[in-house]
């Protein structure tokens, strides 16, 4: 290891002295038990909200609900106020410029302009 | 001090009592580290892991947080990115969870045997009981701590503003996060989580929206924008307009406000070295050159035709010797002569003659003699021609066809000839009348001489395309890039699959009526392959009247550009131009405010909740009916804090969205953070260092006594 690196200690020992376990104990080289960690989607299913009263907060009923105003639509490209929309591309547009530039679009930079706003085609 | 790293390792852990609690504000972006009672924490990096393998040994290695970039050159970091232990605001990955700890805990100068200290940890709003029990597990059975006890961020750093008597003790604290925005109530200093709401938006979101806007915007500088380089750009950059739409208008009008409100970032560039003009000295040494080898090549060819004239020379000296020596030769013994020196008789010598003394002539450059001479003899040479057939012998007959055969053709010849001397007459007449046309009204002239260019050329640009390719005169259609066989194929390629396909399928409407009439058969001819390429061979009369415009217009209109060269490489083939400053720039005009808007309107990024200024409403709607007076006491201690609220104009903006919701006269007032990134932390430390914090704990024993579901009725008191 360079001596630059060993000065600003970047690596992080494997024996932490204050530790009752060390992470090597825990979690032995080449074994994938006890390293699978539930997502926040399994972890919610498995708290079973549905079981509590209505009343209590939970992590899943403090969500905002979705907004009560129409939502604005922006030219995906330029971010102007878009009063168009290309049923080809499924893109917003603001004016005839915009236009040329989304029809001269590849079908790939379509698909990620349409993935900003979460409205890419996705293959399942 | 925002996203500055402090990771030196401190040396006085041992001088602190055990019974003084550590603070943890783990926030999903930093993880901050420190001493209760202390104003500030002591260890604060990116809460982030990276495993990459060094380099050299190939072994791979933990690296917590962020470190200086020039240091990792070492490793190799193209396998796994850095990675988080959080999804969303919940901590779920508790490996990562724990080697931030180690990391966190080796930074504060831990040396004991285990960490003999209570802890105060963070959580997001609502922490799911898995999360929370599993961080109790990892910090009981791993570290040995006596106590812990979990608050929330946002509810620390209203509190830590309460006592400085920013905020009241009834009020909303609006907290951006780096993943979540929170609207938390507050009633007499205690937060009310049945009110609260969460939006899943926050800076990240801001960071990586304003990152794929940029890349897409300028895809060629993609290596540069790294997701540091973009952080610090929005921090530097980005702010909330109090009204996008109008915001927008006004870059949409191109004013020079908005001119004023775009950023550049020049990326590093140096100009590629411009190509001097070869010096006179070498323009010099080239024509030198040049002429040398024009001089050497006039020469060889001098060389070359001195010698053939020499040579015919000598050859006509023969045969003058020879026609002299005939001369003295009787008639009968001619032939005999002759053929000993290869001819066979005396014309043929003389002709032979005629011919090398002609090439002489010609290759000295004299004018060679006029054909009429040969003309002159023409009688004689077709002497046979007028003589009826029935007169002439077998071999005379022979004769005379030939005579008839070289008579035609010469005629022939000239025929052309003089067609084409007519032709030259006929041109230089009409070049005469144009001139006149041109002097007489030269500008109308060459007006319509343009006009006319241009109505041919675009007439054969529609051929053109029409010939080669359909799906251009369609109008670009496939944007998709892909091209189907009919866009494959040219017009004439379309109209004979057209047929056969109507020829194979046309069937069953009543009679088979084909070949009754004649005209039918033609189809034949056209669906033929040979058809195709019909029009190519023809040669082209407007393509040679084009050419003869644009040499015409060339000769007397400086100004003019060959329009189809000019034209066509312009749009086929992008001509190089070097690189100039202006392709290493980067512009953020829209962006600036774009970016920061999704967390007034996540739908930007299609997330389906409300932004920052409608949660308030729903907030407080979710409030249990306590009268208007309660409202108006919240909406008039409104506390922004949190990574996000950093943005300037952010006060503004909520004041402007939150009294289009609450009724007219509503008291509205917007209070910012003493420091939004650091309240947490420090409330967290003041709460920890009151001597009622044991009481909140949730010790080792109770672990082990009551188990990790204990947790789920465990409530923090913020007021003690």
């Amino acid at each position: 290891m360079e001596r630059e690196v060993m000065e600003a200690e970047l690596v992080l020992p494997t024996h932490m002295k204050f530790k009752k376990i060390q992470m090597y104990d825990k979690y032995p080289k080449g074994q994938a038990r006890g390293r699978h960690w539930k997502h926040l989607k399994q972890i919610i299913q498995a708290e079973n909200y549905e079981n509590y009263p209505p009343e209590l907060p939970t992590y899943v009923n403090i969500e905002t609900p979705p907004s009560m105003h129409p939502g604005k639509k922006i030219c995906d490209i330029t971010g102007f106020e878009a009063p168009y929309f290309d049923p080809r591309t499924k893109l917003r547009y603001a004016n005839t410029e915009v236009f040329k530039v989304i029809r001269s679009l590849s079908n790939d930079y379509v698909q990620r302009y349409l993935a900003l706003r979460n409205a890419a085609v996705v293959l399942k | 001090m925002p996203f500055i790293s402090q990771i030196e390792r401190q040396s006085d852990y041992s001088s602190f009592h055990p019974s003084r609690p550590i603070v943890i504000d783990n926030g999903a972006s930093y993880f901050r580290l420190g001493w209760a009672g202390e104003t500030d924490p002591r260890v604060i990096f990116r809460n982030i892991v990276q495993r990459p393998r060094h380099k050299i040994t190939g072994e791979t290695v933990t690296v917590v947080g962020d470190h200086n970039p020039a240091l990792l050159k070492y490793f190799d970091c193209t396998r796994s990115g850095p990675r988080s232990a959080f999804e969303s605001n919940v901590v779920y990955q508790f490996e990562i969870m724990e080697y931030i700890l180690d990391f966190g805990f080796d930074r504060l100068g831990a040396d004991q045997s285990q960490i003999d200290h209570p802890i105060l940890i963070t959580e997001c709003a609502c922490n799911p009981v898995q999360s929370r029990g599993k961080m109790a597990e990892l910090l009981f059975e791993s570290y040995g701590v006596p106590s812990v006890a979990f608050g929330v961020d946002a509810a620390f750093s209203y509190k830590y503003n309460q006592k400085l008597g920013i905020c009241n003790d009834t009020g909303l604290a609006i907290s951006s996060g780096f993943t979540t925005s929170h609207v938390i109530p507050f009633i007499n200093g205690e937060p009310v989580y049945e009110a609260c709401c969460r939006t899943n938006v926050g800076g990240y979101h801001v960071t990586d929206y304003l990152k794929q806007l940029i890349s897409l915007k300028y895809p060629h500088h993609i290596s540069k924008l790294t997701w540091e380089k973009v952080e610090e750009l929005k921090m530097e950059h980005c702010y909330i307009a109090a009204d996008y739409a109008s915001e927008v208008q006004l870059f949409q009008r191109g004013d020079k406000e908005a001119e004023e409100k775009t950023r550049c970032w020049q990326l590093p560039w140096t100009p590629s070295p411009a190509e001097e003009p070869p010096s006179e000295e070498e323009i010099a040494r080239k024509a030198a050159v040049k002429e040398k080898q024009s001089q050497r090549l006039r020469e060889m060819a001098e060389a070359k035709r001195s010698s053939k004239i020499n040579e015919l020379e000598n050859e006509l000296k023969g045969l003058e010797f020879l026609l002299e020596e005939l001369k003295d030769i009787e008639d009968d013994e001619i032939v005999s002569f002759l053929a000993s020196r290869g001819y066979t008789s005396k014309r043929e010598v003389e002709s032979a003659f005629a011919k090398v003394s002609q090439s002489l002539r010609k290759a000295k450059g004299e004018q060679v003699p006029s054909e009429e001479k040969v003309d002159v003899s023409a009688v004689e040479k077709y002497y046979l021609i007028d003589i009826p057939d029935d007169e002439l012998s077998a071999e005379q007959l022979k004769e005379k066809r030939r005579q008839v055969f070289l008579k035609s053709t010469t005629e022939a010849r000239q025929r052309a000839k003089q067609k084409r001397l007519d032709e030259e007459l006929e041109k230089e007449k009409e070049k005469k009348l144009e001139e006149q046309k041109r002097l007489e009204n030269p500008e109308r002239y060459l007006e319509q001489l343009r006009a006319k260019y241009k109505e041919l050329s675009e007439k054969l640009e529609q051929r053109k395309r029409l010939k080669t390719n359909g799906n251009h005169a369609n109008g670009n259609n496939n944007v998709s890039g892909g091209v189907g066989r009919g866009e494959r194929l040219n017009a004439a390629q379309r109209e004979r699959m057209r047929l056969l396909t109507t020829a194979a399928f046309d069937r069953g409407k009543g009679e088979d009526t084909f070949g009754q009439r004649d005209e039918d058969w033609q189809l034949y001819k056209l669906m033929s392959r040979d058809n195709d390429d019909d029009d190519d061979d023809k040669p082209d009369q407007d393509e040679a009247e084009l050419a003869h415009i644009s040499s015409r217009l060339q000769e007397i209109d400086p100004t003019f550009f060959r329009g189809s060269e000019s034209g066509a490489s312009a749009s086929e083939t992008p001509r190089f131009r070097p690189l100039t400053k202006e392709d290493f720039q980067i512009i953020l005009g829209v962006e600036r405010f774009r970016c920061p808007e999704v967390l007034f309107n996540p739908n930007f990024i299609g997330i389906d909740q409300s932004g920052l200024d409608e949660m308030v409403g729903v907030s407080l709607r979710r409030l249990p009916t306590w009268g208007q007076g309660l409202e108006d006491k919240m909406t008039s201690s409104i506390l922004v804090t949190g990574g996000s609220c950093l943005y300037p104009g952010m006060a503004e903006r909520l004041e402007a969205g939150i009294r289009m919701i609450r009724p007219c006269g509503t008291p509205i007032k917007i209070l910012r953070a003493t420091d939004p990134i650091m309240d947490a932390w420090r409330g967290a430390s003041a709460y920890a260092a009151a001597i009622e914090f044991p009481q909140q704990t949730f010790s080792r024993m109770d672990y082990y006594e009551k188990g990790e579901d204990w947790l789920r009725r465990y409530k923090f008191r913020y007021t003690i």
